[in-house]
């Protein structure tokens, strides 16, 4: 149902051009899980908020295809996209404790998405906004629709963010690291949530983590990115069984085990992320590889099957 | 939030009684100099003084003399300048108030009505040229000072071009009564009002702009896009909404401040007899009473008017009413 | 057995909220309450727990940047409770913070030779030769090239700047470093480049450590022992791998199972315990055991009657009316 094809987000600064994401391609089947891995700056949210069309800087330079059941979103006119955001395709963001406007009631700012898109009374809207706050488990939600932001917690606001998105169904639906600033047994609600509310909606969701055991959790298909690019893709079962490129080894490496024998020392990947201007050439992740070697100066390609890693030495 | 405002009107109370309280001390209990003298003007003669002293109790403690001055001008009203022989402050004082409550009023319509319809139209605009012309013609309007402006426009429209269709509707300059005459009292204020309320327009434009693009700026924007909103909405609903405070807040400085006197320049321009030219000629002739009366009243409206911006604030952020 | 380095007894602190106007007055946030422990020298203290459980607050008790309410805290054999900041200056280059956002806690204006030498120029009587070959050994020693001495804090990646950090805290050679979420900001692949130092220093130093942070596994890697604090109070301590293996408090073992872990066979088999609601507030702290609204296994006795800490087994202390028994989880 989306099909991204050779996406560049690049953003001009006074020091040169910044590549943000640079040729990405990935694909989300009709409910579908499709997690995204990454540090930060690999790219992962712009791009997503690339497909939401929600990249305002003016100094952003947007090429590639976005093609939405069918439908091409680059280039797409704003009044047009504004009909499928918050309607066919929903955000969840990651700060729960921002993301809500805080002079007015989380009932209210349900219902002035459902009135944005459906043409029901303002009444029935309110109705509705009742009905998907209870459909997040938020307790009391006649009382709680009254209620303003700040006199929420984090894992509240949260919900209603969610409630917020699936308000109208969407038939995506992008998560962006929807947890990571929630406490792990808010975090465990949350995701037990979203589980749920996947079997209900049959949403696809694209989620954005930057943490391999969230992934493990809830992820159908994988998207590795670093600095950029696609490293590598496959199944959660692939990817978590059989990684493929370096950098997806060495991340799973370097996280402490929960479990078991504890190692003297952590497998730490040596050197930091690259800055993404004026990248040189060749494998960005080769400076900090184990693996490294002489092809690792040109740059690999990502094959395009299902199952892929951008290195040489798998596809040599 | 009902208690909460009776606890601001509370707190408004205790303030008015510190602020009356400073100001008597230092008008009367200033070591060094004698405050019968200082109240009995230039030249007075010894007679005079030892009615100032009487009439206000110089020879009691002081919480008697506070007491007796606070009488004189909230209970009584008999307070009387003697530099102006016998004149009685509080109706001299009193009857400036509708001038000067005339004056910034109107002119506070009009610089809240322009400085919304700027800042919101230069938000939305940002970077374009409308935005550009916008803000320089309100760095303009800041500029240009208020006795400069009100020669102006009184040059242009009492004399040179008053003749002409476009100025001959302009009355002579002074303040008519409301109640007397609405239509006089509209026509001679429009000007005031126009000039007082420039500086004010360019101000708020410039303060409203900067406020409603760093509330676009804001994670919650970013959500009310993705919820498919339109542009308006978004800009109106949700990033004017939460600009508003900054706005509110210069508002009622200014206002209070305003209506406590400094409207002085423009009183003074168009010959209005408020309270600000009041206080000003009490200055010259340095008639006490006076001066102690224009300044507690002053403070009055000071103090008053931050206590509404403060249930403004409830009205505007929730966050407030609960904190 | 070797005397304790760091001795808690019964620390309380609480926080005067909201004004005299507001709608519900002054209010008390009961950060700390009751808390007791010691440290040995050269292990590590995990203290583990959700926001709002006063573990922060704790570390910064413990380093004497805020004032105990109540309590006792000495360190190496001194009370240092109620020491005055002059007092406590000889302490300070005992007890040394690093703290969560190494870019917050660096002045922004100043070259990290200068930030490294600031403790250097204040507590010893170091000539500026002295100074500069130390500063260049703390480099070298926290994994910075000597070039890096003349830049600022800016110039520098997360990770990098929390190695700065680091320089900074062990260069007057202190005896203990309080670490509050030190790699919490950073990227995973760099945590655990800063997770080997830390241990590297510890081996190296003798230091001893007291390691505040909410992510789980970090804080089992490093400890050696761990305390599980839970609004204000510890509900559970004991040597970090008997807690991960037997989680005894209700708290704990939730707490633990709802880490997700980046394995596909452990996922399967974990059965996760999902809580429900939120932590109350500490302005109004429950009665009881603190735990009990959301405790899967709260009887009426937690509603009313406070579990004490108690010794379970050698070692291991617990809060709890009905602790989970050893074998059950085994």
């Amino acid at each position: 149902m989306l099909k991204v094809r050779d996406l560049s987000v690049s953003f001009r600064t006074e020091q040169g051009i910044v590549r943000a994401v640079d040729g990405v391609s990935f694909e989300v089947g009709e409910g579908e899980l499709l997690g995204v891995v990454g540090e930060s700056g690999s790219g992962k949210t712009v791009s997503l908020l690339a497909v939401m069309g929600l990249i305002t800087d003016p100094n952003a330079i947007i090429a590639g295809s976005i093609q939405y059941r069918g439908r091409e979103l680059v280039g797409l006119k704003s009044r047009a996209m504004r009909v499928l955001r918050g309607k066919e395709i929903a955000m969840i963001f990651q700060d729960p404790m921002t993301a809500l406007t805080p002079v007015y009631t989380v009932g209210w700012q349900i219902a002035e998405q459902v009135l944005a898109h459906q043409r029901i009374s303002k009444a029935a809207a309110w109705q509705r906004a009742i009905d998907l706050l209870a459909e997040v488990n938020i307790p009391k939600p006649e009382e709680a629709a009254h209620r303003y932001p700040h006199q929420l917690s984090g894992g509240m606001r949260q919900r209603v963010v969610i409630a917020m998105a699936l308000s109208c169904n969407p038939a995506l639906l992008v998560a962006d690291e929807p947890t990571t600033a929630l406490d792990v047994t808010v975090q465990a609600q949350i995701l037990d949530l979203l589980h749920k509310l996947r079997r209900n909606h049959g949403s696809a969701i694209v989620f954005i983590t930057h943490d391999m055991g969230v992934m493990a959790e809830i992820a159908d298909r994988m998207l590795v990115m670093y600095a950029g690019r696609v490293v590598e893709r496959g199944t959660k079962e692939e990817l978590f069984r059989v990684p493929m490129h370096p950098y997806t080894q060495a991340l799973l490496d370097s996280i402490p085990p929960l479990t078991g024998e504890k190692p003297r020392r952590l497998r730490a990947i040596p050197g930091t992320p690259p800055i993404l201007l004026n990248r040189p050439p060749g494998c960005a992740f080769a400076p900090r590889c184990a693996q490294r070697f002489e092809k690792c100066s040109a740059e690999p390609e990502l094959g395009n099957g299902e199952r892929a890693a951008a290195c040489f030495r798998v596809t040599a | 939030m009902l208690l909460a405002l009776l606890q601001r009107l509370g707190q408004m109370v205790f303030v008015m009684f510190g602020i009356s309280m400073l100001v008597f001390l230092i008008f009367f209990a200033t070591p060094g100099a004698d405050p019968a003298a200082r109240i009995a003007g230039r030249n007075a003669t010894p007679e005079v003084l030892e009615a100032v002293r009487k009439s206000f109790g110089f020879d009691q403690p002081f919480y008697v003399q506070y007491l007796t001055m606070m009488k004189k001008i909230f209970i009584t009203g008999d307070l009387t300048s003697f530099v102006n022989r016998g004149w009685k402050v509080v109706p001299a004082v009193m009857d400036t108030v509708p001038v000067t409550l005339s004056l910034v009023m109107g002119a506070a319509v009009l610089w809240v009505v322009f400085s919304l319809i700027i800042g919101i139209v230069a938000a939305a605009t940002r970077g374009s040229w409308i935005d550009k012309t916008l803000m320089v013609l309100g760095l303009i309007g800041i500029s240009m000072p208020v006795y400069w402006l009100g020669e102006m426009l009184n040059l242009i429209t009492q004399s040179r071009y008053h003749d002409t269709w476009m100025f001959s509707w302009v009355p002579p300059l002074g303040y008519k009564n409301f109640s007397d005459d609405p239509k006089g009292w509209f026509l001679t204020l429009v000007i005031p009002w126009i000039t007082l309320s420039i500086l004010y327009i360019g101000l708020y434009g410039r303060v409203l702009r900067a406020a409603i693009v760093e509330s676009l700026q804001e994670d919650y924007i970013r959500t009310a896009r993705a919820k498919g909103l339109s542009e308006a909405r978004i800009l109106l609903r949700h990033a004017l909404r939460t600009s508003l405070v900054a706005f509110v807040t210069l508002f009622g400085l200014d206002f209070g401040a305003l209506v406590g006197g400094s409207a002085l320049l423009t009183e003074v321009v168009f010959g209005l007899q408020g309270v600000g030219k009041l206080t000003y000629d009490a200055l010259l002739n340095l008639d006490l009473p006076i001066i102690m009366t224009t300044v507690l009243y002053a403070s009055f409206f000071v103090v008053m008017a931050n206590a509404v911006v403060d249930i403004l604030y409830m009205l505007i952020d929730p966050r407030v009413r609960t904190a | 057995m070797s005397a304790p380095l760091l001795e808690v007894i019964d620390v309380a602190k609480r926080f005067a909220v909201g004004s005299r106007f507001s709608r519900q007055g002054v209010r008390t946030v009961h950060a700390l309450d009751g808390v007791s422990f010691t440290v040995m020298p050269g292990e590590t203290l995990g203290l583990v727990g959700e926001s709002g459980c006063g573990k922060s607050t704790l570390g910064r008790c413990i380093t004497r940047l805020y004032d105990l309410t109540s309590g006792t805290l000495r360190f190496a054999g001194t009370d240092i409770t109620s020491l005055s900041r002059r007092q406590m200056r000889p302490m300070r280059r005992r007890i040394q913070m690093v703290f969560q956002d190494p870019y917050a806690s660096l002045n922004p204006r100043r070259r990290v030779r200068d930030l490294i030498a600031e403790p250097l120029r204040v507590h010893t009587s170091m000539s500026e030769t002295e100074i500069a070959s130390r500063v260049a050994e703390l480099l070298d020693i926290v994994g910075l090239k000597s070039e890096h001495a003349l830049r600022f804090p800016h110039e520098f990646s997360g990770g990098q700047r929390q190695r700065i950090g680091i320089a900074r805290a062990i260069a007057m050679n202190p005896e203990l470093i309080v670490l509050d979420e030190p790699v919490s900001a950073l990227d995973v692949s760099v945590q655990a480049q800063i997770v080997n130092l830390l241990a590297d220093l510890q081996e190296r130093f003798n230091l001893t450590y007291i390691f505040i942070a909410h992510d789980l596994s970090v804080v089992r890697q490093v400890s050696t022992r761990i305390a599980v604090m839970y609004l204000g109070s510890i509900v559970e301590m004991g040597s970090a791998d008997d807690i991960f293996s037997h989680p005894a408090h209700p708290y704990t073992q939730a707490l633990i199972s709802a880490v997700p872990v980046p394995d596909l066979d452990a996922q399967r088999s974990n059965k996760r315990i999902v809580l429900t609601g939120d932590v109350p507030s500490p302005i109004n702290p429950p009665s009881g055991c603190r735990f009990h609204t959301r405790c899967p296994v709260a009887q009426e006795r937690c509603r009313s009657e406070r579990p004490p800490l108690m010794e379970q087994s050698p070692g291991r202390k617990v809060a709890c009316h009905y602790p989970i028994a050893a074998d059950a989880t085994a």
